[in-house]
Order: structure tokens, then C-alpha cells, then sequence
């Protein structure tokens, strides 16, 4: 046996032990990597087109799945188009023609992930098609991907335009088109906000002061009303005979109306470089725009608003409290049983499971301190609560809470790394413990600050379960930040980047292979929590050249 | 070089009162339960170098944390008897120590800069004291540096970061941060014990110049350094004072055995 394992051999088989459990776990880091950026870039990737004549398998596994319009999804391997199978075609079964974009196909069975469009379900539907199955597949260089102002998209051929004159425009006057509706949605608009609504608080007021229904004053806003009512529905009359004429694969014809037209890519003939710009035009609507269809489309800005929001307001919450704590632990509290107790149970606290802080924030914050606050303070408006109610300040709180351990652990760690000779130095020449800690314990502890702070971030970023009990939500109507007085309303709800994940897993009925908005979600919060980090590593690296003793 | 160090030193006993920097009476110190410094009377001369001498463990440090009441920052730490610095007594309860150590500067064995710039150590005590005005404190960096003989070095960089000094400029700039609060006693404990001897011989002669200004106490493991330096001697063994005398007569001919077998090296 010890010839077997010299000393030699068995370090070697130590070495490559650990070396295998080390790249055990890289492999796993990667791939987590690797499939989100992967699928997350893939939502904005444009995919070609295509028309697609299969035979309608009655009766087969394989129907229409679900009507929801899912989006983008690609899967590299599977992009060159497959071509026809006319031999097999079977005479028997009803043939359908459909626009399609082609996803991830099941390399075993050769089944097709398809997105298709038609005159039955003109704005997009998923199902699944085996290859078997089809008879004629090439690239559809006329149609395009048309996208709507809801989120939604239509897969079609764009035909001409039609105007309210009822003539016929070719395609080429599209931009025009689209400025002119575009002028009279502003008009709308405009009399909406100038014209019906003071004439609306104005009858409003009226029936406030209880006059008559029959009074002069009354009728003659109610005339106007009427007018200004009536020029609103002219215009949107007009407006929506602006129509853009679609044909489908098998020859069905559909109409948009222009004014509910985003854009209109003609993805199968875009070059590669074109591919690039619609990429870049669809992460800037991401980024910018609100989610639509259910948080399956459109946009994440509020809820990366959210987040950076409640994450701003928990550090300058949690970075005071817990540094505060941790001088008090480290350098005034004396070394006494209970004050180890403390410290054991602060460590500890780093463990507990987050939605207990949840539970926390909503028993005792929400409803405790903010139905306390809404009785004091709010209390002409009750019972409709004010502060009583989740919202981002509550989130904020429960998260600086949650991640206050992380920080007051990391701050002990900087504190108790301050060289016992710079203390005495600082002393020795007058100053007092106060002055000690703020000119020279706290610059050099500033590092280990600074990693506290970036956990909690870290943690609080991609927290979702206790935010989701105390103001996260869903969907907001507003923004925690407006125009409107104090500008800043820290009781709203919020939307923050996690719950979105947690949301459209759930959500996506298709099977999570092929998946949208959610890949696209967590690579930004991946990306947002990879940055801080970042920035917090480049901080702290030039605070630590800047303090410590080199 | 000789004039140097060359001595006009009276006999212990015959320091007065007006001649006292520190007088040191009946003082006992204990860490915790440990009889550190045990009945020490002595009384530090003005404007000398007085050098402690002992073994490792027998209480110089402790007895030079004394003097600027350092070893307040201990707790287990208790003392009794009186040291008197300007006529107060500054074990008293109503002594300002802040005010204390500004008056009675300290330099440790390590070189301690700040991690801040040449400049902000040296403005270190006096921005403590709420001197904010920037010509005071460049015309006192510049005296401070100068007096500390490291401003020719240094006053062409001193806003970069004192952690780029060697140990002997950083040592240097140690004493010059003390020296801008223009104390009237100096502790240098083993000040020279990491530096080369070339730059403790620098530092040495630094001292010899530096006390025209201002008292200086030196602890010492260094028995040639004792005697090249200083005034006067104080040797202490496990906590008491064994023998105080001017250098010339503990280093030629020691009262005591225990004094003579420890400077000549027959143990220690
Ligand atoms: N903070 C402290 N807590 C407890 N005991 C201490 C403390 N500081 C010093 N001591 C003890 O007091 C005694 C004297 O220590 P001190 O540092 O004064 O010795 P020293 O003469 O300066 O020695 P060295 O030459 O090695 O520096 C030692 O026995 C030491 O263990
Ligand atoms: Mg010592």
C-alpha cells in the first residue's frame, strides 16, 4: 500500500482532488454566465422569418400551445434554415401557411419551437412543430416583425398604407404617415389636458358648491364639453383610418392602425450590421420603457428604477447604523459576556432567513410604525392608509435591517485591522477618542466599510421574497418619483428587478426553455450587481493604497 | 562631533526644583494585578537627555506611557503617587490630558506615520488644536520638518504619502509631527532600535540639537547609545528603580552590582 501511494503520489492525488472540485465549481459558475448572458442577449437579437407550409397533424402532440406573444428567442445552433421535406407530404392533412421565427428545436426528436403569426391569431401565438411536418420552409424576405406601442407584435408582409381619404399609399410614405398621426395624437392630447379637463374640475367644482343642474354656468360647460368631446372624436376617427394593410402567409389580409405602430423591422433581410442597430434600438426601449403585456414585453425601466432606488435608500440608511455599531462594539463596549453575546448574535443574524425579515418590516414597520404615523399625522385621510402600507421606504428599511449584520461584521473586520501603533500615535499628540476614530480609525477602516457596503448592496439588489411582503410589486401605475409635491413619495409601491424575474418565471407559460423577458431581466440585474461590485473593488483597492501602510 | 556630546552635567541629588522637567514621586503602576513599576522616585532634569535603561519587561515603557498618561487606554491599568510637569501633578483627575500630550510629545519604536501625506502628519496636532489658517500651518510643517532635519529631504514631495518615506525619514517625520506642537518634554521610546546605525547616529545627533529646546527621555536597549547621548542614566530592574545617576559616573563606576553586571553585559 505505501509503495502504492508514495508521499509524492498522494499529494498529487490531493492536488488533483481539490483541482476537480475547484473546476467543478467554475464550470458552474461559467454555465450560469454563460446561459443568461446567452438567453438574456437573445431577447433582443432579431430572428429572419419565415414561411412556413405545413400539414395540420389532427390530432397530434403537437398543437398550438398558447396564445400568449412571446418574443424573441434564438438558439444558435439552430439558426440555419431548414429546408423542405416535400416527400413526405401527406396528402390527407390540411395544409396551414404561417410566418414563423424558429427557436430551439429538440436535436433528438427534431421539434421546432415556433412563433408564428396569422389572420387566426394575427398577433403572435407559440407552438410546437416537428419537422415531420413540415413541407415548404424559406426565408420570408418581405415580411417583418411590427411591433406595437402595447408590446405586442405581429409577424407579416406590409402591403400599402391607407389614409382616411381611403387611397392607397405605398409603403415608401410610411415615416410621413406616421409623423402626421402622430401630430394629431398631440392634438388629442393637447385638448384633453388644456381643454376637457379644466372644464371637467370646473363642473366638478360646481357640483362641490351644489348648483343647480340647470344652471346657466353649468349648461354653458357642458355645451363646451360637448364640443371639445366632439372634436376629440373626430380626430381620433380620423386618425385611426391611417391604417397599414398587412398580408399573411397564406394570403389573409389584417389592418393596423398606424397609431398603434412602434416599429416595423424587416428582420429576415437586415445585414448583420443592421441586426446590431435593431439590438441596440430594443436594449435602449428595454431599459427605457415600462413592461407591457404582463411583463412579458416592452421595457424594465421602472423596475430598474426600483431597485437602484431601494437600494440607494437602504445604504444611507444601513451604512451609518452599522458603522456606528460596529465602533461601538469594537472600540467602546466594554468586553463583557453580554456584550460577546451581541456580537455572537449579530453574526448570527446574517443567517437568518430573509423572509422572516419580511415578516418583520410588514408586522412591525408597515403596520405598527406606519399605521402609528398615519394616525398621527395622516389621520383626515384614513382609513385609507398613507404609510400603513407597503412601500418603498418600508423596503428600504427591512432590507438595511436585513443587511445591517453584513455591514457591522465587515466594519468590526476593518476596525480590528487599524495597527494598534496608529491609534497610540493619534493619542500621543492630543487627540481624543472622538477625534482618534474620525481622522484616523475610520480612513483606514474605510476598505472594510466599503466591503460591507457592497454585500449588503449586493444582497439587497438581488433580494426578492421579504421585498415582495413590504412594497414590491408586480406592476406600479407611478413612479416613486414625480413632478408632483414632495417629488419623492416614499409610501408608493415600487417595482424592483427580482420580483420581474420571479414574475415572468411564473408567468411565462411556455416551457421556461423558451423564455423572454425574464433571461433578458436577471442578465440586467446580474449586469447592475456586476458593476457595483466593480466600482466597489476599484474604490476599495484606492482606499487601501491610500491607508494602509504599503 | 565630540563637542557634540560633550557634558556639563551636576549630580542627581543636585537638581532643584527650578531645574525639574519631571518629578516623579512615590509612583506605583499595576496591570491588573501585576506590580509593574513599584515606589519610583526620580526627578527628570530640564533641557537633558535622560536615557532609561533595563531589561526587556522591567517597566521603561510603561514608566514613559506615565508621562503622557498613555497607558490610560488600558483598562486593567492603575497607579498611584504623584508626577508633577510644570508644577501640576498630572495623575490628578482634573488634568486635561489631551492638553497633557500636547505639551509632553511621544515617539514609539515603530515608525507610526499616518496614511496620509507628509504634510497632514506633520498638521496632524495642530489641526487638533483648530489651527486652520494655511500659512501657520506651512510655516510650522516647514519649522517642524526643519527642526526634525528632514525638511531638505522631503519639501519637494510633501504631499505625497508619508508611507513612501524609509523608516529613518518616517522615524524622523514621527519626531517632527511632535515637535510642531513645540512640546517642552520629548519620550522617544527605543526610537532608533529599526533603524540602521547610520541613520540612528543621524537621530542621535537630531536629540543632542533638540534639547536646547526641549527635555528629552530615551528608553534604550543600546548601553554605547546611553552613554554617547544622554545626561543622565536611570537603571530599572523588574519594576524599580536600581540606580540614577549623571551618565559619566552610572557608565564609569555604578553604586550597584546589578547596575554594573547589566552594563557590562554580563546579563540582560
Ligand atoms: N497593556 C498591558 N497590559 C498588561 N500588562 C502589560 C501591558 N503593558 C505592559 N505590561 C507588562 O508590564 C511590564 C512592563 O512592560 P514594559 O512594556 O514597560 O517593559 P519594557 O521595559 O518597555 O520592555 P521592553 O524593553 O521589552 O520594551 C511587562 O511585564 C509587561 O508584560
Ligand atoms: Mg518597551
Amino acid at each position: 500500500m505505501n509503495s502504492l501511494f508514495s508521499p509524492a503520489h498522494r499529494q498529487s492525488l490531493v492536488i488533483s482532488l481539490t483541482a476537480f472540485f475547484t473546476s467543478l465549481l467554475l464550470i458552474a459558475l461559467v454555465s450560469v454566465l454563460v446561459l443568461i448572458s446567452f438567453r438574456g442577449g437573445a431577447y433582443f437579437w432579431p430572428e429572419p422569418i419565415y414561411d412556413v407550409t405545413y400539414k395540420d397533424a389532427v390530432g397530434s402532440e403537437y398543437g398550438a400551445i398558447n396564445n400568449t406573444s412571446d418574443t424573441n428567442e434564438a438558439d444558435n445552433g439552430n439558426k440555419k434554415p431548414q429546408t423542405s421535406i416535400k416527400d413526405r407530404k401527406n396528402r390527407e392533412n390540411k395544409e396551414n401557411r404561417i410566418f414563423a421565427q424558429l427557436y430551439i428545436t429538440d436535436e433528438a426528436e427534431r421539434i421546432y419551437q415556433v412563433h408564428y403569426a396569422d389572420d387566426q391569431s394575427p398577433y403572435g401565438a407559440q407552438m410546437q412543430l416537428a419537422e415531420a411536418d413540415v413541407i415548404n420552409m424559406e426565408l420570408a424576405h418581405n415580411s417583418a416583425e411590427i411591433k406595437t406601442i402595447d408590446g405586442r407584435f405581429v409577424l407579416g408582409q406590409p402591403q400599402f398604407l391607407t389614409t382616411p381619404d381611403s387611397r392607397r399609399q405605398d409603403l415608401s410614405h410610411f415615416a410621413d404617415i406616421q409623423s402626421r398621426v402622430t401630430a394629431l395624437s398631440s392634438q388629442i392630447e393637447k385638448i384633453r389636458s388644456e381643454r376637457l379637463s379644466p372644464i371637467h374640475e370646473s363642473l366638478a367644482s360646481l357640483d362641490g358648491k351644489g348648483v343647480n343642474r340647470n344652471a346657466p354656468a353649468r349648461k354653458r360647460l357642458e355645451t363646451q364639453f360637448e364640443r371639445w368631446q366632439h372634436d376629440v372624436i373626430h380626430f381620433e376617427q380620423e386618425r385611426d383610418e391611417y391604417e397599414l394593410r398587412i398580408t399573411f402567409a397564406n394570403a389573409q389580409e389584417y389592418s393596423i392602425r398606424v397609431s398603434e405602430i412602434k416599429s416595423i423591422d424587416y428582420v429576415s433581410q437586415l445585414s448583420y450590421f443592421e441586426k446590431w442597430q435593431v439590438v441596440f434600438n430594443r436594449v435602449a426601449t428595454f431599459l427605457t420603457d415600462s413592461p407591457k403585456q404582463a411583463n412579458t414585453s416592452g421595457g424594465v425601466f421602472p423596475a430598474l428604477f426600483g431597485t437602484v432606488l431601494m437600494v440607494f435608500l437602504m445604504t444611507i440608511i444601513v451604512t451609518p447604523f452599522g458603522v456606528l455599531a460596529a465602533i461601538y462594539l469594537s472600540e467602546y463596549a466594554p468586553d463583557t459576556p453580554f456584550t460577546t453575546a451581541i456580537r455572537i448574535s449579530v453574526s448570527n443574524m446574517a443567517g437568518v432567513p430573509s423572509i422572516v425579515y419580511g415578516v418583520f418590516g410588514l408586522g412591525f414597520f408597515v403596520y405598527t410604525l406606519g399605521g402609528n404615523i398615519d394616525a398621527f399625522f395622516f389621520a383626515d385621510k384614513l382609513p385609507a392608509p398613507t404609510m400603513g402600507t407597503p412601500g418603498v421606504f418600508w423596503a428600504s428599511l427591512t432590507m438595511a435591517i436585513l443587511t445591517l449584520p453584513v455591514v457591522i461584521v465587515a466594519t468590526e473586520e476593518g476596525l480590528r485591522r487599524v495597527p494598534e501603533g496608529l491609534k497610540r500615535g493619534s493619542y500621543a499628540l492630543g487627540a481624543t477618542k472622538v477625534e482618534t476614530i474620525v481622522k484616523t480609525i475610520l480612513p483606514i477602516a474605510s476598505p472594510g466599510i466599503m466591503t460591507g457596503v457592497i454585500l449588503a448592496i449586493a444582497r439587497a439588489a438581488g433580494e426578492v421574497a421579504p421585498l415582495m411582503l413590504v412594497g414590491a410589486v408586480k406592476f406600479a401605475p407611478t413612479l416613486p418619483i414625480d413632478g408632483e409635491f414632495p417629488y419623492l413619495h416614499l409610501e408608493r409601491q415600487f417595482m424592483h428587478l427580482g420580483v420581474l424575474i420571479y414574475d415572468g418565471a411564473f408567468h411565462s407559460s411556455t416551457d421556461a426553455k423558451n423564455s423572454s423577458m425574464m433571461f433578458a431581466a436577471c442578465l440586467l440585474l446580474l449586469m447592475v450587481v456586476f458593476v457595483l461590485n466593480v466600482l466597489a473593488v476599484i474604490l476599495r483597492t484606492r482606499l487601501r493604497k491610500r491607508y494602509l501602510q504599503g | 562631533m565630540l563637542k557634540l556630546f560633550e557634558r556639563n552635567t551636576l549630580n542627581v541629588a543636585d537638581i532643584t526644583d527650578d531645574t525639574t522637567a519631571i518629578d516623579v514621586r512615590n509612583l506605583n503602576l499595576w496591570f491588573g494585578n501585576k506590580h509593574v513599576l513599584n515606589d519610583i522616585s526620580m526627578r527628570i532634569p530640564k533641557n537633558k537627555i535622560t536615557a532609561l535603561i533595563g531589561q526587556s519587561g522591567c517597566g521603561k515603557s510603561t514608566l514613559v506611557n506615565c508621562f503622557n498618561r498613555l497607558n490610560d487606554l488600558y483598562d486593567g491599568c492603575k497607579y498611584e503617587g504623584e508626577i508633577v510637569i510644570g508644577g501640576k501633578n498630572i495623575n490628578s483627575k482634573k488634568v486635561n490630558v489631551s492638553r497633557l500630550r500636547t505639551q509632553v510629545g511621544m515617539v514609539f519604536q515603530r515608525p507610526n506615520p499616518f496614511p496620509m501625506s507628509i504634510y497632514d502628519n506633520v498638521c496632524y496636532g495642530l489641526r487638533l488644536q483648530g489651527v486652520k489658517t494655511r500659512r501657520h500651518l506651512d510655516d510650522a510643517v516647514e519649522s517642524a520638518l526643519k527642526d526634525a532635519a528632514l525638511w531638505d529631504e522631503v519639501k519637494d514631495r510633501l504631499f505625497e504619502s508619508a508611507n513612501a518615506l524609509s523608516g529613518g525619514q518616517q522615524q524622523r517625520l514621527v519626531i517632527a509631527r511632535a515637535l510642531a506642537l513645540k512640546p517642552e518634554i520629548l519620550l522617544l521610546d527605543e526610537p532608533t532600535s529599526a533603524l540602521d546605525p547610520l541613520t540612528t547616529l543621524f537621530i542621535e545627533e537630531l536629540m543632542a540639537v533638540l534639547k536646547k529646546r526641549c527635555t528629552i527621555v530615551i528608553v534604550t536597549h543600546n548601553m554605547q547609545q546611553a552613554s554617547r547621548v544622554s545626561d543622565y542614566t536611570a537603571f530599572f530592574h523588574q519594576g524599580r528603580l536600581i540606580e540614577y545617576a549623571d551618565s559619566d559616573s552610572l557608565f564609569t563606576m555604578p553604586d550597584k552590582k546589578q547596575t554594573e553586571d547589566y552594563i557590562t553585559g554580563r546579563y540582560g
